[in-house]
């Protein structure tokens, strides 16, 4: 080791406590960058691999039936490479110790063979596979563990109106069900949703669909097109009741994979990039005080004849090892939050194996940005160091000069105590390093802003969805859409004492070029329970013709009220029909669009029918109810409100949860690493005369407030310029979640503001205090000695 | 609350002669830094009484202990052993709290780097101080003292050096202290500019009975004082006291 690397060494160690807040901050900012892009390379990696290795396919179909034979005509379709038809039914369950039913939806399997096509993957036990298997059926990893399920084990499910109970032979996973969830939904509710495989032969048989099928899996040639073969398909498939083919981009697991993507693509980069600013002005705060504190060491090297080049590389040197620290810091942060995302992630996502792959290349490029910044930060102050001769540099730094602050110049000046004067003439001698401080410390603010936001739009998004639109306590839905008179066979059951009917229709909603598949909701005009409630949130009256859609679907659609929109009927008699928009709706997840009741019946030509009800049940015929329910061979399913609104309260407590814990401590580390360093700047560039204070008579406590005193003025500049740039963080971080599948409304508290400023004055008291505690070292004979 | 802070440090009001109590009553006063073999022993054992209305010159070479003593009776550093009363109060023995009260009521320091707060104006550096005493002159009043009336509001950067020691000593007068401790106050001036600096201290101790200690290795000083003592390895070598005061004008330079 070179003697001027040794002294590298000891000036770092006495600088650690600075060096290491400078760190911090950049590892912070690396973490957040290695955590999301990790994730990003994770999920798509492991997704990718999962794909091809289990062939999932390309396009998909439902339809209401159609014979084997319509098989040949689809695989003869120029383009599709494989072909896999079969049978999905959506069914009620009866799970042990569950006391509502589940909705299931259950897959064939193949009567040869294993599926080729979206081949499932066996946790445990096995498929029942076999023309001869039955009363057995596998059952998804998501619903299995939410439950305790194992194989051997037993479930109940109504087929086609029949109870019957089924062996569990195996727990398994799939390309199309990653994430396991009803179409549409934004989070997974495993308790009440889940999803099972069956031979084909008994499936059809309970259905009355032996010889057919209503599912279709195609995988398409290399460079074929995707729209041509859709197109195709839905000609092939016209006759048998399709609901329109789709791809893999309207496919609904594929989606929400990508939109978490998208997600955490927004999350990488502009929120790690304020952190590495913030280290960067760091950086050159410390390392301009150091050079200036060593403007006699500097000349000394020079005179002895170390070059220009020499000393430069000295100090370079130096941020360099801020930045190794802050980058094996970030590293391992990233590495480890990562694993706990991962962890995270199994409560969306099912995976074989999800496992964190660190992106070695993000690292790296993160680290050369830091290294950047940290370059960027010291060039001026090492420039300015180099370039002075040394003699020149040999001699103390002129006083420097002072003139009257603003403040005092405009008349102000009289009311100002002795200290007061000298922060704000402090402040305005370095303009830029007060600004940068002063927006530092805005900036720590603001990012304490988001983590709260989030929190406070999830509780927002809980209180609207369950409180204001959805108020019954219960939803049933049929088998299949049955005659209005149905509702009165709900009302009959054990403690219903108020049921609204609903219908619900897969539509496809297209205005010009653009166009999105959906569930257009039939409700009465103006319901009780089931409402339609807009951005106010106020209530919709649903008029007796047109269309009300949610504002998400309006900006995707790119229509507004008064536009027409072309809906697509994708379930019965295929009808499109040009509807207008005359209202828009609010909701978080999904998309959605209502139409009065009547309206929508005669539209479809069906007569009055319905989907389905909402109820409301009496508390103490709860049991009774659920029975009943269980028994009944017409309800589907039947979704309950409060068992919805827990599992989503603990899905995004344990996912949401840990991104706020994570980003507060982020937040809290910037604002103490802020404020700790400039007080700690401050106390060394004014050692002399806080000492000099001392000796004249004032206490430590007196002199402590002349030094934070700059910085307390500084702060109160920065908090409500914090606010603001945090408002607009929130806004930029929700405006990225704010995908098709989920959003989260901006939702801004005064508890949240508080929150932030309680936090940063708190950090920039203890901070102020630590370094203040630094005043009890300066030497008082210090101030009696001459300074040369 | 400390003992000492309950004390008025002021200085008294009765006139010369009148009180022959002591302002510092000094005996076996030692002072030792660091321990075992690394002790360094700067003061070994000095005795002496400082009165009100003295001015007195501490004359030595550097290393000679006479920055070390003057810190001792300034409040900045407490002895290992011996007795050092203010006005019968143990000073050896107060506590950082005392310290700073007897700082800030008793002592006015001159250092010879003048020490002004760059950010604040003269005036604003007097006022300083004249904030947090008892019973201050403003700092006009002070000013005046040393005839830098027309330069009130200058800031440091504005002044010359001789201009900035002047304020150094206003600020330290202001607070009418009973001690006036000067450390090398000369010492980065030219000689023209000295002798106005020590005409300011001169006055001072003439009008307002202020105990001046002048720390110096400049011997010509000696013959402004009424008492002149030498240091040498940490002890008083040599003390005398001038039959009659000389001039600051008239000394030897």
């Amino acid at each position: 080791m070179s003697l001027l690397d040794r002294k590298l060494l000891r000036d770092l160690i006495a600088l650690k406590s600075q060096a290491l807040a400078v760190a911090l901050v950049m590892a912070c900012g690396l973490a957040m960058m290695v955590t999301t892009r990790s994730l990003i390379l994770s999920l798509d990696s492991t997704r990718d691999a999962y794909y091809s290795e289990h062939r999932f396919t390309d396009i998909f179909a439902r339809l209401k039936r159609a014979p084997h034979a319509v098989h040949e005509q689809l695989a003869a379709i120029p383009g599709v490479a494989a072909v896999q038809t079969g049978i999905a039914v959506q069914v009620t369950l009866d799970v042990p110790g569950l006391p509502e039913p589940a909705v299931g939806l259950i897959n064939s399997l193949p009567e040869r063979g294993e599926p080729v096509l979206n081949r499932p993957y066996v946790r445990a036990g096995r498929l029942p596979l076999g023309r001869t298997t039955r009363g057995e059926i596998a059952v998804g990893e998501a619903f299995a563990e939410a439950h305790g399920l194992k194989p051997g084990g037993s479930i109940s499910a109504i087929l086609n109106g029949t109870k019957q109970a089924f062996r569990l032979s195996g727990i398994v996973l799939s390309p199309e069900f990653v994430f396991e969830a009803p179409p549409g939904a934004a989070l997974p509710d495993n308790k009440t949703y889940g999803v099972f495989w069956m031979p084909y032969k008994e499936l059809a048989t309970a259905f009355q669909l032996y010889g057919a099928f209503n599912n279709v899996a195609i995988t398409l040639a290399p460079g074929a097109s995707e729209g041509e073969v859709i197109a195709a398909v839905n000609r092939v498939l016209a006759p048998y009741g399709a609901r329109g083919a789709y791809g893999r981009s309207n496919h609904p697991s594929h989606r929400r994979v990508d939109d978490e993507i998208r997600v955490l693509q927004g999350l990488s980069v502009a929120f790690p990039l304020v952190f590495l600013s913030v280290a960067a002005f760091m950086t050159n705060s410390v390392m301009s005080r150091q050079i200036a504190l060593q403007r006699e060491q500097i000349a000394m090297l020079k005179a002895c004849g170390f070059s220009n080049r020499q000393v430069g590389a000295h100090y370079f040197k130096f941020s360099f090892a801020i930045v190794i620290v802050g980058v094996l810091f970030g590293a391992i942060g990233g590495i480890y939050l990562g694993h706990r995302l991962v962890e995270m992630y199994h409560l969306f996502f099912r995976f074989p194996q999800l496992d964190f792959v660190l992106d070695a290349r993000v690292l790296v490029s993160a680290s050369a940005v830091s290294a950047l910044a940290a370059f960027a930060g010291v060039a001026g102050a090492v420039h300015r160091a180099v370039r002075l001769p040394p003699a020149e540099a040999m001699r103390p730094e002129a006083p420097a000069s002072f003139r009257p602050a603003l403040l005092e110049r405009i008349g102000g000046g009289r009311w100002f105590s002795a200290s007061f004067r000298m922060a704000l003439r402090n402040i305005e001698r370095r303009p830029i390093r007060s600004g940068l401080t002063c927006l530092a410390l805005a900036l720590a603010t603001g990012i304490l802003i988001v983590p709260n936001s989030f929190r406070d739009g999830i509780a927002y998004v809980i209180d609207f969805q369950w409180d204001i639109v959805q108020r019954q306590t219960v939803t049933l839905t049929l088998v299949e859409p049955g005659p209005a008179r149905a509702i009165a066979d709900f009302r009959h059951l054990p403690g219903v004492e108020l049921a609204e009917p609903f219908r619900y229709v897969p539509i496809e909603l297209r205005a010009g070029p653009i166009s999105r598949r959906l569930t257009l909701q039939g409700l009465p005009e103006r319901g009780t329970l089931s409402r339609v409630i807009d951005a106010e949130p106020r209530q919709l009256t649903l008029p007796a013709r047109g269309i009300v859609i949610s504002s998400k679907l309006a900006d995707i659609l790119q229509v507004r009220p008064g536009d027409e929109v072309i809906a697509k009927v994708l379930e019965g008699h295929e009808r499109e029909l040009a509807v207008p928009v005359v209202g828009l709706a609010e909701d978080f997840a999904g998309m959605a669009a209502y139409m009065e009741l009547h309206a929508l019946n005669r539209l479809l030509l069906e007569g009055d029918r319905i989907s389905g009800a909402h109820l409301v049940v009496n508390a103490s015929r709860w049991s009774d109810f659920l029975h009943a329910v269980k028994n009944t061979p017409r309800a589907a399913g039947c979704v309950i409100k409060n068992s919805i609104r827990d599992g989503f309260r603990k899905t995004t407590g344990e996912s949401i949860g840990l991104l706020q814990k994570m980003y507060m401590m982020f937040a809290i580390i910037v604002a103490f690493g802020i404020i700790y360093n400039s007080a700690r700047i401050s106390l060394s560039e004014r050692a002399r005369e806080l000492a000099t204070l001392r000796v004249l008579g004032f206490s430590r406590g007196e002199v402590g407030a002349v030094l934070v005193g700059e910085l307390v003025l500084l702060t109160v500049v920065a908090l409500p310029l914090g606010l603001v740039i945090g408002s607009g963080f929130a806004q930029g971080i929700l405006s990225s979640v704010n995908t098709e599948t989920v959003r989260l409304p901006l939702v801004l508290t005064a508890d949240n503001y508080a929150f932030a400023i309680l936090v940063v004055a708190v950090a920039s008291a203890l901070s102020a205090w630590f370094a203040a505690r630094k005043l009890a070292d300066i030497n008082l004979v210090s101030a009696l000695k001459a300074l040369d | 609350m400390p003992a000492a802070a309950n004390l008025t440090f002021a200085s008294s009001s009765r006139p010369d002669g009148a009180n022959r109590e002591p302002v510092f009553h000094v005996r076996g006063l030692a002072r030792v830094y660091g321990e075992g073999t690394a002790a360094v022993t700067a003061l070994r054992g000095v005795d002496f009484d400082f009165f009100r209305g003295e001015l007195v010159v501490l004359l030595g070479a550097s290393g000679s202990g006479k920055s070390t003593l003057l810190n001792q009776l300034g409040g900045l550093d407490s002895p290992t052993n011996g007795t050092l009363l203010y006005r019968g109060w143990n000073l050896g023995t107060a506590d950082e709290p005392g310290l700073t009260q007897f700082r800030r009521d008793a002592v006015g320091f001159v250092f010879q780097a003048y020490n002004l707060i760059p950010s604040l104006t003269a005036r604003e550096n007097v006022a300083l101080i004249t904030e947090i005493c008892r019973d201050p002159m403003t700092p006009e009043e002070a000013l005046e003292l040393v005839d830098l009336g027309p330069r009130l509001d200058h800031f440091p950067a504005q002044l010359s050096g001789g201009e900035q020691q002047r304020v150094a000593i206003a600020r330290a007068i202001a607070k009418r202290p009973a001690v006036l401790l000067c450390d090398e106050p000369t010492g980065a001036l030219d000689v023209h500019t000295g002798i106005t600096v020590l005409e300011a201290i001169e006055r001072i101790n003439r009008d307002l009975g202020t105990l001046a200690v002048i720390i110096t290795h400049n011997a010509i000083l000696a013959d402004m004082a009424d008492r002149v003592f030498t240091l040498s390895d940490g002890r008083i070598v040599n003390a005398r006291t001038n039959p009659q005061r000389g001039s600051v004008r008239d000394l030897a330079w």
